[in-house]
């Protein structure tokens, strides 16, 4: 692929005929199961604002204000053309290094951790955006090979792709992202059609560097946290603690929940609920039956993604779906298991739920580009 | 290629993959899904539904925990009852690692540093080194100025974790005047954590460092106490359900010290310190008839305020690494010649072994030869032959190598044992050191041979391997002055409780009697007498005041380029009861040779290189300050520095 290739520019796509057309092929199911997600993680926000939900600056409504702002986000992409993304690949790539290195260099913080670049009230934390930048430059490159996909040229070069980046974000020190870009990595290379052989091997590599990475790569406290995820019980009120917290407050909830804001305000159970750990205040409060309905949102959600990539019939829409599901999966599977008890504590947002603006706009820009390309895919899949 | 809406993208013939192999990849994909979604609800199913009362009961059980209540530190008042030291109320901002949401880390570090003016880094640092619970705050600034604390604590929303607590913490009024008895307070160590174990120290707590808030940790300390509570998730106590056990505060303690005298002291050691540009000096004043220390001045001294404040670990490292040891108490911590001091152990020692009698006479001279080795008096004639009255008032090196010859080496260390050399006094501070007293099994320990005849000659007046430490020499002395009682020095009275009632007094201790006849502890005193009598120590018998006692010179080190040795002065002493001259007494002999003195006093200046004895003018000047006398008997140009040496 090359950047010189411009090949989808169509005055005709603007026509009011072919935008009337392409919005009719919207996928209004993907677009409402997002949408369910969104409502919930703005009762989680509601619950807990404390006393004065509508306040101005509180959780709740700051949470609505970035919805907005989602929405807009999500619309846009829908109406962009996603090809141009494949056009500018390259550019989108060192945009990204760029920010990424951006952050590094006059990101907050002194010395080993700098996550967010602050332009006025804004807080920017441009590894979010880095997840979709790069499933978008993953998706090109391996749509740019099609004769070739199988073979290991393809894995190494998205490899070597991934590499910057992920290293970026890994000194800032953010390994939870850092993993988020391996996923990505992954679903892509795997819904692409990459040779499921080197795909093992290259897992199998990556086990075997984990001693070295363990010793030169993880921060203390990373390291602690991992210890603490082995075996919670072994100090309860110390690491463990909010491991096995997280996991009572859940349990409180029973089937179906201690109801809204009926919640444990007073930070019964848990002294962090507002930001990673929000699935757990699904749990208290809206019990057994709340939590399955986001798993099963999710299951759809996630069924809808692969759908589009599925029938767009472009190596590049499948690619990037691949990599969207990728990125959705992993940090569901990581951030729910991690208040459930069953995986690390690594600072993984949950897509949709998890307070804050950046992994929400990153969110609705992926699922914005879905949506163009279902909207682009004709009706020759349908 | 040409481009137009319907044209089918995926062109199946230009990709490697079929579409039948992607089918596969799609359906995996979907069932890794449903893997996933599958795994987690079933978790969640025994979180919520199998499992939901045992987690209930763990979440009861982990809300409940023991809490200490720490108590007032006791006081600590001289012997008429001046307060030395004072509980302050102090702010310090504790963090609580855990409960920092991680994304909120940064910023918490970076609002906390700026109110604090620490580097943000040194807050995560400190935030990544937790090694116990990281819900168990830690303490990352002391002495916060109010202002700063009152931001602290309005910023609470947007600080987590971060919590304002007022403590108290020590003040010495007094400052370097009584460092060196006093001591210090601090952190509590992770050694001295596991030495205490069980004694309920919280990972926080303030413990006694030097001094006797050392010695005393324990009594000053009192109990916590101990209550069971509920707490919330974030380790805030909700409620108290019991109290385990009632806290008890620290009882205070009265020091021996009267510092009235010790203000003298310091004074008479401060001036001739400038005088003859001395760097370290010690001065000691002790009741002989209890062995209560009365005052203890060792300079340099260092201001305990700065570690009751928490000092820098910067400032810490120039004090320990200033050679002249401003940390060390010179009067306990470090091991002197005595020089001619020591004269009184070799004398009486012979007294008492029937070697020599008050009257046996001994030719001194230039000098005498030991197995082959000429060894010189300080005096370039001698006196001829002298007893031992004269023998110690003039200090006659030649009279005493003889007597250490008749004597013996290890009979010589046998009555310096007796007089508490060699082992520790026992007094209640910490860090004491034992001193030298050389034996020929000692020598053979060290350097596989026995004691030379030269050496022991040597070790008779107080040089070659003795080593004393300022107490072990004032507390002799004591014995000396009140008639052969060697008692263990001590710097505590009593114990009192919070209003004042006495829990315990420390009673004076007898280490030992010596077995030394009176009169002939008499002769020595009367000996010490004669060394003022006699214009050993200049004008100092013209003090209105019966003053007895002796002067040393310690030459110690290695040879200048004339071949001379630097050199300790030392001047150890004491005055009767009644310390006024009588009319039919006009040489004070007869008061000398009584045992009622409630006042021995020992001044130390090291490497004092004066054309005078320095220490003798020191110890003067504190008689006047102490007595009131208005005529000034200070000789200063005794302090012009000389290399003034022998006697």
């Amino acid at each position: 692929m090359g950047a010189l290739r411009l090949h989808p520019a169509r005055i005709a796509g603007l026509s009011p005929r072919a935008v009337s057309h392409a919005w009719s092929v919207f996928d209004i199911q993907l677009a409402l199961y997002a949408l369910a997600l969104v409502i919930i993680g703005l009762l989680m926000a509601f619950t807990n604002s404390g006393d004065a939900p509508l306040e101005t600056g509180s959780v709740f409504t700051r949470a609505l204000m970035w919805m907005a702002i989602a929405i807009i986000v999500f619309t846009l992409a829908a109406a962009f053309d996603y090809r141009w993304s494949s056009t500018f690949s390259w550019l989108i790539y060192l945009v990204n290094i760029g920010l990424l290195v951006l952050t590094l260099v006059i990101g907050s913080g002194v010395g080993g951790v700098s996550r967010w670049v602050s332009i006025g009230p804004l807080q920017l934390q441009f590894s979010e955006m880095a997840k979709v930048f790069m499933a978008l430059v993953l998706a090109a490159w391996v749509a740019g090979r099609p004769a070739k996909v199988e073979s290991l040229s393809t894995i190494i070069g998205a490899v070597l792709l991934t590499a910057p980046p992920l290293a970026l974000v890994l000194i800032q020190p953010d390994l939870g992202t850092s993993l988020v870009l391996g996923a990505i990595l992954v679903g892509t290379l795997f819904m692409a059609g990459a040779s499921i052989r080197w795909l093992v091997a290259g897992g199998v590599l990556v086990v075997a560097l984990i001693p070295l990475v363990w010793t030169y790569v993880l921060q203390d406290y990373q390291k602690q946290r991992l210890i603490s995820f082995l075996d919670p019980a072994a100090d309860p009120s110390g690491s463990g603690f909010q491991l096995l917290q997280s996991q009572i407050a859940v349990s409180s909830g029973g089937v179906f929940g201690r109801g809204l804001t009926n919640g444990t305000t007073g930070a019964e159970y848990l002294p962090v609920q507002t930001t990673d750990f929000v699935f757990a205040r699904v749990g208290e409060e809206l019990g057994f039956l709340g939590g399955i309905l986001v798993l099963v949102l999710f299951t759809l959600l996630l069924w809808r993604v692969l759908v589009i990539g599925w029938r767009c019939r472009d190596p590049f829409g499948l690619a990037f779906a691949g990599g969207v599901a990728g990125m959705l999966l992993f940090q569901l599977m990581v951030n729910a298991g991690m208040v459930l008890g069953v995986m690390p504590i690594t600072g993984i947002p949950l897509p949709f739920i998890t307070h804050g603006g950046a992994s929400l706009i990153s969110t609705a820009l992926a699922l914005g580009l879905l949506e163009s390309i279902a909207m682009r895919q004709g009706r020759a899949g349908g | 290629m040409s481009v137009n809406d319907d044209r089918p993208l995926l062109d199946p013939g230009a990709s490697a993959v079929s579409p039948r192999q992607l089918w596969r990849r799609f359906i995996l994909f979907g069932f890794a899904v449903v893997l996933v979604v599958t795994g987690l609800g079933l978790r969640l199913f025994q979180l919520q539904v199998t499992d939901a009362e045992r987690y209930t009961a763990l979440a009861v059980q982990r809300r409940q925990r023991t809490v200490s209540l720490p108590v007032t530190r006791g006081l600590i008042f001289d012997r008429r009852g001046r307060q030395l030291v004072e509980n302050v109320p102090e702010f310090v901002v504790r963090i609580t690692p855990g409960a920092i949401p991680f994304t909120l880390r940064d910023a918490v570090a970076e609002r906390l540093g700026e109110l604090l003016e620490i580097r943000p880094v040194e807050i995560h640092r400190t935030l990544d080194s937790v090694t116990g619970s990281t819900f168990d705050p830690i303490t990352l600034k002391t002495d916060i100025p109010e202002r700063v604390a009152r931001i602290i604590a309005e910023e609470h929303l947007g600080l987590p974790g971060v919590t304002v607590e007022v403590t108290s913490r020590r003040k010495y009024p007094y400052g370097p005047l009584v460092s060196h008895v006093l001591g210090w307070t601090g952190r509590v160590s992770a050694e001295e954590m596991d030495r205490h174990e069980g004694e309920g120290y919280l990972p926080e707590d303030t413990i006694g460092k030097a001094g006797v808030e050392l010695t005393f940790e324990r009594e000053l300390r009192g109990t916590y106490g101990v209550d069971e509570v509920q707490r919330d998730a974030t380790g805030r106590v909700m409620n108290v359900l019991r109290t385990l056990e009632e806290p008890r505060a620290g009882d205070s303690i009265q020091l021996t010290i009267d510092l009235k005298l010790q203000r003298e002291a310091q004074r008479a050691l401060q001036w001739g310190m400038r005088l003859a540009r001395l760097q370290r000096g010690v001065f000691l004043v002790m009741n002989p008839q209890n062995g209560e220390i009365l005052a203890m001045v060792s300079l340099p001294a260092y201001d305990n305020n700065e570690f009751a404040r928490g000092i820098s670990s910067a400032r810490y490292r120039r004090l320990a690494r200033d050679p002249h040891r401003p940390l060390i108490n010179l009067a306990i911590s470090e091991q002197l010649p005595p020089g001619s001091t020591y004269k009184l152990v070799t004398g009486i020692g012979a007294l008492q072994d029937r070697k020599i009698t008050p009257r046996t006479r001994l030719r001194t001279k230039r000098f005498i030869t030991v197995a082959g080795t000429k060894m010189f008096d300080w005096h370039l004639t001698g006196w001829g032959p002298i007893n031992i009255y004269g023998g110690f008032a003039h200090s006659s090196d030649t009279f005493f190598y003889q007597v250490a010859l008749k004597l013996g080496i290890d009979r010589l260390a046998y009555w310096a044992h007796e007089f508490g050399f060699g082992r520790k006094t026992g007094v209640d501070l910490p860090n004491e050191t034992v001193g030298t007293v050389p034996t020929h099994a000692w020598k053979r320990q060290l350097f596989s041979q026995n004691i030379y005849p030269g050496e022991t000659a040597q070790a008779g007046i107080g040089q070659g391997f003795d080593m004393v430490t300022p107490l072990q020499l004032i507390s002799a002395y004591g014995a000396l002055a009140n008639g052969g009682t060697l008692y263990r020095p001590q710097i505590v009275r009593r114990i009192v409780d919070e209003k004042g009632k006495t829990v315990r007094s420390i009673k004076p201790e007898v280490a030992r009697k010596l077995p030394i006849d009176s009169s002939l502890l008499r002769v020595m005193r009367v000996a010490a007498r004669n060394v003022l009598v006699v214009r050993h120590t200049y004008n100092f018998v013209d003090v209105p005041l019966v003053i007895s006692g002796k002067s040393g010179t310690a030459e110690y080190g290695v040879r200048d380029s004339k071949g001379r040795l630097p050199f300790h002065s030392w001047f150890v002493g004491w005055v009767p009861k009644d310390p006024k001259r009588k009319a039919g007494d006009p040489n004070g002999f007869k008061a000398a040779g009584g045992t009622d003195s409630e006042l021995v006093f020992l001044a130390f200046a090291y490497d004092s290189r004066t054309r005078g004895n320095a220490a003798t003018e020191i110890a003067k000047y504190f008689l006047q300050l102490h007595y009131g006398i208005q005529r000034d008997y200070r000789n200063p140009e005794l302090m012009i520095k000389d290399n003034f040496y022998g006697q």
